[in-house]
């Protein structure tokens, strides 16, 4: 038993130069991790008057810094280890040139230090260089050039690391050329494909306006335009960070909860559906714009709605792939099947409770995507509320599970400690309902997103469920759990990192009930789709586009430039000496309350 | 609802693994979309519509 | 290709969930009435609000039969007029530009909310009801003062309206 045990190759035995690099981007992941976790932490105390460490004026240095390392690095650091390690593994050869693999992943690396130099910069006023845009940069408000720059830099590397995924598939179909392709390998290359259309607007628009404008080649731009090339690329990145959380969960829970995927093919309909209606959405995040007609915001709504057909299909799917482990493990009953599931394992554990976090976030999306009932959330914190649900909990407490799951594996070293694995997803999820449930009603109330003090001088909020002062305290406490939780998830990852190698880690995939030869051959054939998604994004943005630039110019409509810092502090400050003398007043007393 | 035999029995082609009925994922999805639809009409009907100042031009 | 018939059902049930959003949307816009801001104010120079007519002195003023016009500047980091006040029981057409860089324009607690995007005048309807004192949040962060910009709508009695209008501008 122990020799069969020894016998099989875990995949850094198989592959260990692209466990390398798996190892790498995952390591640079959770670094990006840890700088936007403190800096979590830090925007939690402050907004909610817990602690305020910095001056207001520098909390948006932290958010732009929190937002971009979270959902740029975090996120796509995370997903270039995982896609190459899933294209590996089930092509079940290497990469076709790992140099090329390592220069991608330096071109990442140092796009996104530039970026975070120009971010970071912004603390330090003496170094006449900042990027306080947030994550959106929204012209007219402009960053230093540095920043949009670096941004560019990191989607090249991502596209190449596309490029090398796709060479290594074309190497692999040479050799296969009648076989299906593997679901792993499908789902990386047409998310890829999706990236690639979705990541183009905004490359645009940084390379040919906010770059030559932040160099001081161009004058002025046209804010509405950048701003809809930015959510032409805004919404299907938020595809971008769930198709590797529903690539794990289609192809790896099924395997730790002890059953098979339900359906094969069904999957590849999901990711196709996402490759055409990811993109021709972007709009409804412009729902309130002035400047759009409101019959492209009616279509964006209309295209939103049926992007919930996959996420929907997928919850089915995933649930009854796990339904099946349970049952193959003696589960019975109606729901009792549900205790015959190894809940011990984090891998599981956090997999499962970011799948029903989901599920709640599923519905605040909805309301999001309803044109006007956009009107009662548009840019609260409701909205944050919602992504913490999804981008912070379906995507990031996925990852967190799955490595202790794809660590071993790649590094031969088994993980420090399953408890504290198990307790750390546990307290991620128990800290994430109460941030987000106290967010979701906070912007019900009208409580804005962004914004350092979002108490006023002028007026009180009214009360929904629950008042604004204990809804604060509920967004501090599930913070604070939040951050705990990202420390023990990275000091666990270093432990293990020390242990010392075995053998016997080796995990397979096993075939799924319904397999790829049930899944009709025109849903492998990318070429399709990806014509029918270009012509999706073609109907849903040419004419709005063509209205804007018809409307303000391309480089119009004679708006000035403004540098996220510099003069128009001091003017508020002069204009706003009451609010800040109460948060002095309140400071004090907090220091008084903390030292007496 | 019914079981489908005749597709289970032609397309699942794995040994030892046919008619697998996922009642319980049917169960868990049928309280969620439960869920949403009174969420979803309690939210848009009366919270949303019963507000002031709604935007009617 | 296979789907199992309970997924066939759920995909039913998804598409039904689906048509229910879109229809309640549909209704909200047909019913009520709920119009979206959009693109029906001209393109306006944000750097020359000083000559157009409306936003050279920001004001609310009587256009109709219990009609009202509200002519609002925002800029880093407040807005102009502030208070914001107008009659209960009227139809107010709030027209918004900025002078700077984008910003919001949110009246906590209610419906009255949205961007306003340098070079573009955002226009939205509303009805007032009784007298009541609104906060007038910017919703979109505008630089470093972003959370000192506030200002306050005042929907205040008919009789007062015409009181406090006929007195000028309030500051």
């Amino acid at each position: 038993m122990s020799q069969a045990i020894e016998a099989e190759q875990s995949f850094v035995d198989k592959f260990p130069e692209e466990a390398r690099l798996v190892r790498a981007a995952l390591l640079s992941s959770f670094f990006a991790l840890v700088l936007g976790a403190i800096f979590g932490i830090v925007q939690t105390l402050h907004r909610t008057d817990v602690a305020r460490i910095i001056p207001s004026t520098d909390y948006y240095t932290v958010l732009t810094a929190h937002g971009v390392f979270m959902v740029i690095s975090f996120t796509i650091f995370f997903l270039v280890g995982l896609f190459t390690w899933a294209v590996v593994r089930s092509l079940d050869r290497p990469l076709v040139n790992t140099k090329i693999t390592w220069t991608w992943y330096a071109i990442m690396a140092t796009g996104m230090t530039m970026t975070g130099v120009a971010i970071l910069a912004g603390f330090f006023p003496a170094l006449d260089m900042s990027a306080d845009v947030l994550f959106t940069f929204y012209a007219p408000l402009q960053a230093h050039p540095l920043f949009y720059a670096g941004l560019t830099v990191f989607i090249v590397g991502s596209w190449i690391a596309g490029a090398d995924w796709f060479r290594t598939f074309l190497a692999w179909k040479r050799e296969h050329p009648d076989e299906r392709i593997p679901l792993q390998t499908f789902m990386v290359l047409v998310t890829m494909a999706m990236w690639y259309i979705a990541s183009s607007a905004v490359a645009a628009s940084v390379l040919l306006f906010l770059l030559p404008w932040s160099l001081g080649l161009i004058d002025q731009v046209n804010p509405t335009l950048t701003r809809t090339l930015f959510w032409f690329f805004g919404h299907p990145v938020v595809y971008f960070w769930l198709m590797p959380a529903y690539l794990l969960w289609y192809t790896v829970l099924p395997k730790i909860a002890g059953g098979r995927l339900f359906s094969d093919p069904l999957a590849r309909v999901v990711f196709v559906l996402f490759l055409l209606l990811s993109t021709p959405v972007g709009i409804h995040h412009q729902y309130l714009d002035p400047g759009i007609a409101e019959g492209f915001k009616f279509i964006s709504m209309t295209n939103t709605m049926f992007l919930l057909l996959p996420s929907l299909l997928t919850a089915f799917t995933v649930v009854a792939s796990v339904e099946y482990g349970a049952r193959q493990r003696g589960g019975t009953g109606l729901l009792g099947w549900l205790t015959d599931l190894p809940w011990r394992k984090p891998e599981f554990t956090g997999m499962m409770l970011a799948g029903l976090m989901f599920a709640a976030g599923g519905f605040s999306g909805m309301v999001n995507a309803g044109m006007n009932i956009n009107y009662m959330i548009h840019n609260t914190i409701w909205v944050p509320g919602h992504f913490h649900l999804t981008v912070g909990t379906a995507v990031a407490l996925t990852f967190m599970a799955a490595t202790y799951w794809i660590w071993p594996q790649i590094s031969n070293k088994p993980i420090y400690s399953r408890t504290i694995g198990l307790f750390q997803v546990v307290v991620w999820f128990v800290g994430m309902a109460l941030m987000s449930n106290a967010m979701h009603a906070q912007g019900m109330m009208g409580v804005p997103r962004r914004t350092a003090e979002p108490e006023y001088a002028g007026f009180d909020y009214p009360l929904m469920f629950g008042g604004f002062e204990e809804l604060n305290v509920q967004i501090a406490i599930g913070g604070t759990l939040l951050f705990v939780s990202t420390i023990l998830f990275i000091s666990n990852l270093v432990l293990t990192m020390g242990n010392p190698r075995v053998s016997g880690l080796a995990e397979s995939l096993p075939p799924a009930i319904s397999g790829p030869d049930d899944a009709p051959r025109v849903l492998d054939s990318l070429r399709l789709w990806v014509g029918i998604a270009l012509v999706l994004v073609v109907l849903a943005y040419a004419l709005p586009l063509a209205a804007i630039i018809n409307r303000g110019g391309l480089l119009g409509p004679g708006v000035g430039t403004y540098p996220a810092w510099v003069t128009p502090v001091l003017d508020a400050l002069a204009g706003a000496m009451t609010p800040l003398v109460s948060v002095l007043g309140k400071a004090t007393a907090l220091l008084v309350g903390v030292v007496a | 609802m019914g079981q489908n035999q005749a597709a289970h029995a032609s397309t699942d082609d794995v040994s030892g693994d046919e008619e697998f009925d996922p009642i319980g994922t049917l169960t868990l999805i049928g309280i969620y979309f439960v869920i949403l639809v009174l969420a979803w009409v309690y939210i848009y009907y009366i919270e949303f519509l019963g507000r002031d100042l709604v935007v009617v031009g | 290709m296979h789907i199992h018939a309970y997924e066939k059902l759920w995909l039913a049930a998804s598409i039904l969930l689906i048509l229910l959003l879109i229809g309640s949307v549909t209704y909200g816009a047909v019913g009520p009435g709920v119009a979206m801001v959009a693109d029906s104010e001209q393109p306006i120079d944000a750097q020359g609000l000083d000559e157009d007519e409306r936003f050279s002195e920001p004001r609310v003023e009587q256009v109709g039969e219990n009609q009202y016009a509200a002519y609002v500047v925002a800029y880093q980091f407040g807005f102009e007029p502030s208070p914001i006040v107008v009659p209960e029981d009227s139809t107010v057409t709030f027209y918004v530009t900025s002078r700077d860089v984008i910003h919001g324009f949110e009246v906590a607690g209610t419906n009255a909310n949205t961007m306003i995007v340098p070079g573009e005048v955002s226009e939205i309807t509303v009805q007032t009801d009784g007298a009541e004192e609104y906060g007038l949040i910017c919703n979109e962060y505008c630089g470093a003062g972003h959370h000192v910009m506030e200002g306050k709508v005042h929907v205040v009695s008919q009789a007062e309206f015409e009181a406090r209008n006929s007195g000028g501008d309030d500051a």
